[in-house]
């Protein structure tokens, strides 16, 4: 959560508005650290709204937040660990505001056991194609079907490469949650990728597991 | 030596990097024997990567990014 400045007693407590200590290394350090790690901020934001503009927001709005409180950044600890934390305060804040009603529960379960259900069929029609480089869009149309629930959790684990503590502090959710919505989110991200396989006729509609 | 259910609850904490590293040589030892335990690894390793792979297609748009960078500059940063 971010401190005022005048809280801190952190010596170059002073807000970067006023300019009066932020030092050319700040800025520095700020453009250095910070602004390096925008696409890792966007990706995080789409997957906590979904729609694109609102991302934009989330974004823009984190990165005010950041520069204003760049201070109470602790050197040598993961930047984006830092701002994915802003920017959740940041969507939360916006989603009060809008009251828009964005589920948090566990949407999507009964799908995920169905998911379960088929995981041979899945590995079976998946396996062949995992490795084709043109699976990118396919996996970015799946990815943001997910309910966000379980998206946000894959976007930290799986393409930010977060340890579960920090995605489980970030969402402010337990560990055991985190493990457990990763599960099922990937097993949902496998389903809808090996249905669009399927659709686009990348695999068999009834696939032969390649091995015995 | 664990078993293929533990293996199961536990492959993605392994994939992760979230386990110990005495679990780590137990469920490698069981994927030295178990080729169904192997293949599912395996498999789920590989789609892992495919995942992480796509993650470059994701960036932020330019025009956020110069709109971002307009409004700190507004802020004072001097970048």
């Amino acid at each position: 959560m971010m401190t005022d400045a005048s809280d801190t007693g952190h010596p170059a407590a002073a807000s970067f508005t006023a300019s009066a200590t932020a030092t050319d290394a700040d800025h520095a350090a700020f453009s250095a650290l910070a602004l390096s790690a925008m696409d890792d901020v966007y990706r995080f934001a789409r997957s906590l709204t979904r729609d694109a503009v609102d991302a934009e927001d989330v974004v823009q709005d984190t990165y005010l937040r950041a520069f204003r409180s760049w201070h109470t950044f602790q050197p040598g600890t993961d930047v984006r660990r830092w701002l994915f934390t802003i920017a959740r305060n940041a969507f939360l804040r916006a989603r009060e505001r809008g009251q828009r009603e964005i589920t948090l529960d566990d949407e999507g379960a009964a799908a995920a056991d169905a998911a379960q259900a088929q995981d041979a069929w899945i590995q079976g029609g998946l396996d062949p194609i995992l490795d084709r480089a043109d699976l990118g869009p396919a996996i970015t149309e799946a990815l943001e079907a997910l309910p966000e629930s379980y998206r946000s959790v894959v976007v930290l684990v799986d393409l930010e490469d977060q340890p579960y503590e920090a995605a489980a502090d970030v969402l402010g959710i337990p560990i055991g949650t985190v493990r457990s919505r990763l599960f099922r989110g990937r097993k949902l991200l496998q389903e809808r990728l090996a249905t669009y396989a399927r659709d686009a006729g990348l695999i068999p509609a009834r696939p032969t597991r390649s091995s015995a | 030596m664990i078993d293929c259910n533990a293996a199961f609850e536990r492959l993605f904490d392994f994939l992760d990097g979230e386990v110990d590293a005495e679990f780590e040589r137990r469920i490698r030892d069981h994927f030295d024997g178990c080729k169904h335990c192997f293949d599912r690894a395996d498999f789920e390793r590989r789609f892992l990567a495919a995942v992480q792979a796509a993650r470059a297609a994701q960036g932020c748009p330019r025009q956020l990014r110069e709109r971002v960078l307009s409004s700190l500059r507004a802020e004072g940063w001097q970048g």
